[in-house]
C-alpha cells in the first residue's frame, strides 16, 4: 500500500535517511560475511584484514542509526507505522553489527586455518554458509519489500541451519578423533560453524522486526509450529 | 588455604503495583456511562456529526481527536445537550446516558448538566467571585446553605483538582488572582464539587505551558477512578497520554473507536493512520 507523504517533510527524510542507514548496513554486512567465508573456503589472508576492518564502518553506522532513531522520536514523536519504522530500524542496526562481528570471528578463525596446511574438510562448511546468507539476504528483503510472508518462513529455515549446525559438530567431531594432531584447527571449523548458526539466529530477528514493522504484529518467541 | 569470603549481592525485590490505574488498563468495570445510537446534529441543514454510534465506556478516559471542523467539540457538546443554546439546532438518534435517552421529551438538560459537568478550553472563573466562591456556586445554586457542607465540598472539590495546598491560605482572593493552570484546576473543581458523574473536557489543557499541562493531565487520571471523562484534544501525545479509548472523527464521522494502545501502535482504518501519523493532507 502506497503511503501519502508527510505533511512535514523534514520528518520524511528523516525517516528516508534511517532506512538508508539501515539498508547501507545490511550491504555492508552482507559484504562483511562474503570477504569472511572468502577468507576460510579460498584461504585468502588479505579478505581477512578487510573484514575486521570492515566492522569499524558498521559499528559507526549502527551508532549513527541509534541517534537518528533516538532523533526522530524526539523532535517528530512518531506514532504506528512511522514508531514502527523507527524502533525496528534500531533493533535491526543492532541485529546487523552482531551478524558482522560473527564475519569478523569467522575470518579471525579462517586467517588462523590459513596459516596451517590445508584442511580438506573446511569446504563442509560451503552449504552452511550459502543457507545462512541466503537466509540473511531474505530477511534484509524482507525488511526492505515489507514482505511479511517472506519474513514468517525464516523461523523454519533458520531451525534447518540449527540441524546443519548440529550434523557438522558431529562430523568435525569424528575428525578430531581421527587427525588429532589437527584438534586447534578442527575447533575452529567448530567455532565457524556456530558463528553462521548464530547468523541465522540474527536473521530470524531480521524476519521478526520485519514483521512487527509491516503489521505491528510481536511474532518472537510464540511456538515455532504457530509462525512457521 | 583460607577460603575467600563470598557476600552475594542482595536481590533486587520486585516493585510493588501502582496505585493508580495508568491508561490502557482496563477498568475493572466496562459498563457503558453512554450508548451512543446512530447520532446526527445538524446546525440549520448542514450536518456536523453524521450517524455516529459509540459506546463510552465508565470511569475511564475517552479522548476524541481529529482535524479541526469534524465535529468533535459538537459531538462532546451533545453529550449534555450543550447545543439546546444555540439556535437551529437538531438532533437525530439517541444519546443514552445509563440507559436514559437525554434526548427524550421529558428529560431536564439542569439535571442532564448536573450529572454531566463540562471544562472548557479557555479557564473561566466567575470574574467577581473569590476561590472559595467560584467551588461553590454550582451547590449554593441548587440550594445549599449548610455552611459545614459547604466547607467540607469546597476542601474536598480543591483537594481532588490538586489545588488545595496551592490556595487554602487564599481562598476569598479572586479566581481571576490565580495562574492560567491554577484557575483551569479551579474551574475543573467548580466542575466536580456539584458531584457530576462524567466530566467533560473540551481542549483542558490548550491554552496552558507544559508544567501545567502535565498536571491537569495528573489529575485527568487520577479522576478517572471517580468519573467518567470525555475529552476533546488536539494533542495527539496528550490522548495518548491520559486517555484509555481514542476516537477519531473526520468530517463529522466517527472513523474508528478503540484502545488507545491500538489506535496510535496500528490502527485498523487508513484514515486514521494518514492522521495520526501526519499525512493528511
Amino acid at each position: 500500500m502506497l503511503m501519502p507523504r508527510h505533511i512535514l517533510h523534514e520528518f520524511e527524510h528523516a525517516l528516508d535517511a534511517l532506512r538508508a542507514d539501515v539498508l547501507m548496513m545490511a550491504s555492508l554486512t552482507d559484504r562483511n560475511l562474503q570477504n569472511a567465508m572468502s577468507c576460510l573456503l579460498d584461504r585468502d589472508v588479505e579478505m581477512c584484514a578487510i573484514a575486521v576492518v570492515d566492522e569499524a564502518e558498521i559499528d559507526a553506522l549502527e551508532k549513527k542509526v541509534d541517534a537518528e532513531g533516538i532523533n526522530i522520536l524526539l523532535r517528530f514523536q512518531p506514532v504506528a507505522s512511522d514508531l514502527r519504522q523507527v524502533i525496528s530500524a534500531m533493533k535491526l542496526s543492532s541485529n546487523l553489527e552482531r551478524i558482522a562481528d560473527q564475519g569478523v570471528k569467522i575470518a579471525e578463525r579462517a586467517r588462523s586455518l590459513a596459516m596451517e596446511p590445508m584442511l580438506d574438510d573446511a569446504v563442509a562448511l560451503g552449504p552452511m554458509f550459502v543457507e545462512a546468507t541466503t537466509l540473511f539476504r531474505d530477511s534484509v528483503r524482507a525488511y526492505a519489500d515489507a514482505d511479511v510472508a517472506l519474513a514468517r518462513g525464516l523461523n523454519a529455515r533458520d531451525r534447518e541451519i540449527d540441524a546443519m549446525n548440529r550434523q557438522i559438530a558431529r562430523e568435525l567431531t569424528g575428525c578430531m578423533s581421527r587427525n588429532p594432531d589437527r584438534i586447534e584447527d578442527y575447533l575452529h571449523l567448530l567455532f565457524i560453524a556456530r558463528y553462521l548458526e548464530r547468523v541465522g539466529d540474527h536473521a530470524k530477528n531480521i524476519g521478526e522486526d520485519a514483521v512487527y514493522a509491516a503489521e505491528a504484529e510481536d511474532i518472537r518467541h510464540i511456538k515455532n509450529s504457530l509462525v512457521a | 588455604m583460607i577460603e575467600p569470603s563470598i557476600t552475594l549481592p542482595t536481590m533486587i525485590e520486585p516493585a510493588s503495583p501502582a496505585q493508580t490505574r495508568t491508561p490502557q488498563q482496563p477498568a475493572e468495570s466496562a459498563r457503558a456511562a453512554f450508548n451512543v445510537r446512530s447520532l446526527s446534529i445538524f446546525y440549520g441543514e448542514k450536518a456536523a456529526i453524521r450517524d455516529v454510534t459509540i459506546d463510552i465506556p465508565e470511569k475511564t478516559v475517552t479522548a476524541i481527536i481529529g482535524p479541526s471542523g469534524c465535529g468533535k467539540s459538537t459531538f462532546l457538546r451533545c453529550l449534555n445537550r450543550m447545543h439546546d443554546l444555540v439556535p437551529n439546532t437538531r438532533v437525530e438518534g439517541e444519546a443514552l446516558f445509563y440507559g436514559s435517552n437525554i434526548y427524550a421529551p421529558d428529560s431536564d438538560p439542569t439535571i442532564i448538566r448536573r450529572k454531566i459537568g463540562m471544562v472548557f478550553q479557555k479557564s473561566n472563573p466567575f470574574p467577581t467571585m473569590s476561590v472559595a466562591d467560584n467551588v461553590l456556586v454550582g451547590l449554593r445554586l441548587n440550594g445549599v446553605r449548610k455552611r459545614a457542607v459547604l466547607n467540607q465540598r469546597l476542601e474536598k472539590s480543591l483537594r481532588m483538582a490538586a489545588l488545595w495546598d496551592e490556595v487554602k491560605g487564599d481562598l476569598h482572593k479572586p479566581g481571576m488572582s490565580l495562574s492560567g493552570g491554577q484557575q483551569q484546576r479551579l474551574c475543573i473543581a467548580r466542575a466536580i464539587a456539584v458531584e457530576p458523574e462524567v466530566l467533560l473536557m473540551d481542549e483542558p489543557a490548550s491554552a496552558l505551558d507544559p508544567i501545567a499541562t502535565m498536571k491537569v493531565e495528573e489529575l485527568i487520571r487520577e479522576l478517572c477512578t471517580d468519573y467518567t471523562i470525555v475529552i476533546v484534544t488536539h494533542n495527539m501525545q496528550q490522548a495518548g497520554r491520559v486517555s484509555d479509548r481514542t476516537a477519531f472523527f473526520y468530517m463529522g464521522k466517527l472513523i474508528e473507536f478503540d484502545a488507545t494502545e491500538r489506535i496510535f501502535s496500528n490502527p485498523k482504518e487508513k484514515k486514521t493512520e494518514d492522521y495520526i501519523t501526519g499525512r493528511f493532507g
